[in-house]
């Protein structure tokens, strides 16, 4: 079988086929995250489940939006990405929490990474660690002109990819005060397990990708309100950037 | 305070917005798309031209070749005053689908050169100021100039990664090629690396010459001079963005 014919096959992890998925996928780390999204659409069906990947596929306002859970780490993102680009998707959203470490960046906000440094391995099977794991500027333009519409405060920054959250984590206070000074004297303002991932296999193939992050909550608890609110904020967000990036492709 | 080390510049020398390329003598045909000009320094091969260009004050200061003269430049240009610095240059083009001359501007570099790494450690990415990145395609449109955005593979040595190489090019070039880097140069990791770190803006604009893959595809000297020309008007006009962005709104 041809690497052609393959792309028509069922994707192994992802479990759907070509037509499955719009041309915007937003992902988040968390599958519950997928069912956030799926409330927030004017339709949306669930397409597939396997593993931890769960996929609905919906319209809002008349542009159709898929949404793909990716697990965490470096790993299962490399996976999906790969997955969902030979799917046909051509823009790649990551809505994600992570370990904010700009003091001066409050619980609530978003981060929209410019790039991220890229301290994982699963990309480096691809290519050099010079090549940079950066986001799209009209992703970029698409999250900024949405979080301005939704009248949410965001920042550009850079942030670090990395593998192991439990080898050094906030929850480690004296550990991690140290290890976050080093970072923030980069001016890497957080921290994540899946931006740079999703960024150079997107880039390398010639899809638009890019992120954003909610800020303060590193861990995402379901059970509390306040994350809930913001979570469902940093949903609403995407869904007005693929918007924004439909409007886009047709200028 | 004294005069800065290699370019001999002193505050109040040159305007907020620089164009850096890497040719000594570009220099004077970056001055001469300004409204008005005057030399203002000149040392080793940082020559500095200060004049205005639609009443906002503008300067261009060669670099000559490479990311440890690229960072001298930067460097000195941001101790007396610059906060938008601006490569205007030329490079190798990487995708045979690109227009011959194209008119790149770059959003991102390979870091494949030493001067970035010495700035943030290695797989840290190099990445153009945002605001840059978008006043130059917005400039581009309004000027009904043609540009492509993308990356550039910044690296060291011409003579072991260029067409003129006697090691085997294609095969040096041959992951970045396959990831859609879109030219070979040699600064633009330099300059957003430096200009990050000193928290200024910094940019890129690159004419692609002769294409690795195609020796004979090579661009006509005059068409590159139509490039450059091109690359500065639009260089010039997200300057007076800039400007706005900072002092008007």
């Amino acid at each position: 079988m041809s690497h052609n014919e393959a792309q028509h096959e069922r994707q192994h992890h992802v479990d759907m086929v070509k037509g499955d998925v719009a041309a915007t996928v937003l992902v988040p780390s968390d599958p519950e995250r997928v069912e956030v999204f799926a409330g927030l659409m004017d339709k949306a069906d669930k397409i597939a489940r396997k593993r931890e990947y769960l996929t609905y596929t919906g319209e809002k306002d008349g542009v159709a939006i898929s949404c793909t859970s990716s697990g965490i780490g470096p790993s299962p993102t490399a996976i999906g990405t790969e997955e969902l680009i030979r799917l046909g998707a051509q823009n790649l959203i990551r809505l994600g929490t992570c370990v904010t470490l700009d003091p001066s960046i409050k619980p609530g906000e978003m981060i929209i990474p410019l790039g991220a440094m890229r301290d994982e391995r699963a990309t480096q099977e691809f290519i050099s660690v010079d090549y940079p794991a950066i986001a799209n500027f009209m992703v970029v333009r698409a999250l900024i002109d949405a979080c301005e519409k939704l009248k949410i405060t965001y920042h550009l920054g850079i942030i670090r990819t990395h593998d192991a959250f439990y080898a050094v984590s906030p929850f480690d206070q004296q550990a991690f005060k140290a290890t976050a000074q080093k970072w923030m004297d980069l001016d890497v303002i957080a921290m994540d397990n899946e931006t740079a991932t999703l960024l150079v296999i997107s880039s390398m193939q010639g899809v638009h990708a890019g992120a954003v992050l909610l800020a303060g909550f590193p861990v995402p608890d379901n059970d509390d309100a306040e994350f809930l609110k913001h979570e469902k904020n940093l949903v609403m967000v995407g869904i007005e950037a693929a918007k924004n990036l439909a409007k886009m492709s047709l200028e | 305070m004294n005069k800065q080390p290699y370019t001999r510049l002193s505050p109040g020398d040159i305007g907020e917005t620089v164009f850096i390329p890497g040719d000594v003598s570009r220099a004077k045909v970056i001055a001469e798309h300004f409204d008005d000009y005057k030399v203002v320094a000149q040392n080793q091969q940082f020559n500095t031209f200060t004049g205005t260009y639609k009443g906002i004050k503008v300067s261009t200061t060669s670099t000559g070749v490479g990311g440890a003269a690229a960072a001298i430049t930067i460097e000195e240009l941001i101790n007396v005053g610059a906060r938008n610095i601006i490569r205007i240059g030329t490079g190798g083009m990487m995708q045979t689908w690109l227009p011959r001359p194209g008119i790149l501007v770059i959003t991102g570099a390979v870091c494949g050169d030493g001067t970035s790494q010495e700035y943030y450690p290695t797989g840290y990415p190099a990445i153009a100021d945002f605001n840059i990145v978008e006043g130059m395609i917005q400039s581009a449109k309004e000027l009904g100039i043609v540009v492509n955005p993308g990356l550039e593979w910044s690296h060291d040595s011409f003579y072991a990664g260029s067409t003129l190489s006697k090691l085997n090019i294609l095969e040096i070039e041959k992951p970045w090629i396959d990831a859609g880097v879109l030219i070979a140069s040699q600064e633009a990791s330099t300059v957003f690396q430096v200009t990050r770190k000193r928290k200024v803006r910094g940019g890129t604009i690159l004419c692609s010459e002769g294409c690795h893959q195609y020796p004979d595809l090579d661009v006509p000297p005059e068409l590159m001079v139509k490039a450059i020309s091109d690359a500065t008007k639009v260089s010039l006009e997200t300057a007076v963005k800039l400007h706005h962005m900072d002092h008007v709104n």
